[in-house]
């Protein structure tokens, strides 16, 4: 009897530690800092604890103390794992903090959950590189260009994001993989500049790599520095604005090598 | 409003919808949400295309097209009981504003390059109108998808909430 009262009420280790890799895995799958925040903050009070957290880009720092005996305390910093968009992760976390906080989940209800939620497979790479290269081929034609021009660019998109994806899952630095795939993407779309197919090679080849823009950081860097986290927005910024220019420069190489003067 | 403007409206819309899922999917969403995300994409995409070209400036053309997305992404969080950004976020991407921001820093390697003062003075001010437009429609975005947020707060982190 005594075992299962203990495994009811976990120590203040096991809470934080728990806190703490949710944090790390809402920052890593692309969660604003506010959203974080209050998911976090609404899981601990679940468990009687009080949370004060700053999260960064590298890293999360939380302390977290009990209501009802304020001296038990501890602070943890936890290093985030770089970003990897994931979209169920936030919506399926962030419905498990409600759960916990209207069903009053235990302890390792609320672990077991999120190892199920981490653990679950993404989209076939087969799919999205298919799907991508379809939203790029449409993008094009959002900019004008005619279907000539379109079918360039699917083309573009599907060697340019083949390219990305097996470079990620080789590790390689994510700066590297996107320059080269900016590159890769813009060389060929420059090839219809060189033979004139279609009537819109220009805007071919400056479609060509928007697919890799990374959209949803710019986003979350504006919406965080609105929301007055005013560092974590800046940092969001910089590392987003990284990446154009890694795309800016893989697209001018491509183009001093066409011998392309004009975008 | 002619009859070929409708066209061109639904044509941009349908494309815009294409885009948003292609975009979307990177960021791994649920079935749901990629949906959701593609039917607001086209409403506030061909939305924005029918507001430029009655001669409205595209960062307030932006502007009124994300905060149609806030204000729907609030409803279609209701119903479908997931974070609004989990599909808003998506339907904006077809709006960001890429190719501004990437001639930006092109602009900025040309005039790095250039040594006549006529011809650097044209990449600068390429620089300094591409770099405040991305910036412009960036905050266009951002500030019109999160004014319901901004608006009603307490409501908007609740739509999750089941019970």
């Amino acid at each position: 009897m005594e075992i299962d009262l203990e495994q009811k009420s976990p120590s203040i280790e096991q809470v934080s530690d728990l806190l703490a890799e949710i944090a790390c895995q809402l920052m890593t799958s692309g969660a604003h800092t506010m959203r974080i925040i209050q998911n976090i903050s609404r899981m601990a009070k679940t468990f009687g604890y009080e949370i004060n957290i700053s999260v960064f880009q590298m890293s999360i720092m939380m302390t977290i103390a009990e209501y009802s005996n304020p001296t038990n305390r501890l602070t943890i910093v936890k290093k985030t794992k770089p970003l990897l968009l994931n979209f169920t992760h936030v919506s399926e976390l962030s419905t498990l903090s409600w759960d916990t906080y209207d069903k009053r989940l235990n302890y390792q209800e609320i672990q077991s959950r999120f190892h199920e939620i981490v653990t679950r497979k993404r989209m076939a790479p087969l799919l999205v590189l298919f799907l991508v290269s379809l939203a790029n081929a449409s993008f094009c034609g959002l900019f004008k260009g005619d279907f000539p021009s379109m079918g360039l660019v699917f083309g573009a998109t599907l060697i340019g994001f083949f390219v990305r994806q097996q470079m990620i899952n080789r590790r390689i630095n994510h700066l590297v993989i996107f320059t080269t795939s900016a590159f890769t993407a813009s060389l060929i779309a420059g090839l219809g500049y060189i033979f004139q197919w279609g009537g819109t090679p220009q805007i071919a080849l400056a479609t060509s790599v928007l697919y890799l823009i990374p959209g949803v950081p710019l986003i979350n860097s504006i919406l965080d520095i609105i929301e007055g986290h005013i560092l974590t927005g800046i940092a969001r910024l910089v590392n987003a604005s990284t990446l154009i220019v890694c795309i800016a420069i893989g697209l001018f190489l491509a183009m001093l090598i066409l011998g392309l003067e004009k975008l | 409003m002619n009859s070929q403007m409708i066209a061109e409206v639904i044509y941009d819309g349908f494309l815009a919808a294409i885009a948003a899922v292609g975009f979307a999917v990177i960021s791994n969403p649920s079935r749901e949400a990629v949906l959701v995300s593609a039917l607001l994409a086209a409403i506030a995409h061909s939305l924005r295309f029918f507001l430029i070209k009655s001669g409205f400036d595209i960062s307030i053309a932006t502007f009124v097209a994300s905060s149609m997305i806030g204000l729907l992404s609030i409803l279609f969080a209701k119903i479908i009981h997931c974070p609004a950004e989990v599909f808003s976020f998506p339907s904006l991407l077809p709006m960001i504003p890429g190719l501004f921001a990437y001639r930006t820093i092109l602009g900025l390697i040309k005039f790095m390059q250039n040594t006549n003062v006529l011809k650097s003075q044209g990449y600068m001010i390429d620089f300094v109108h591409n770099g405040l437009t991305t910036l412009f429609i960036l905050l266009a975005l951002v500030i019109g998808v999160s004014l319901p947020v901004l608006i009603f707060p307490r409501y908007s982190f609740k739509v999750t909430r089941k019970y």
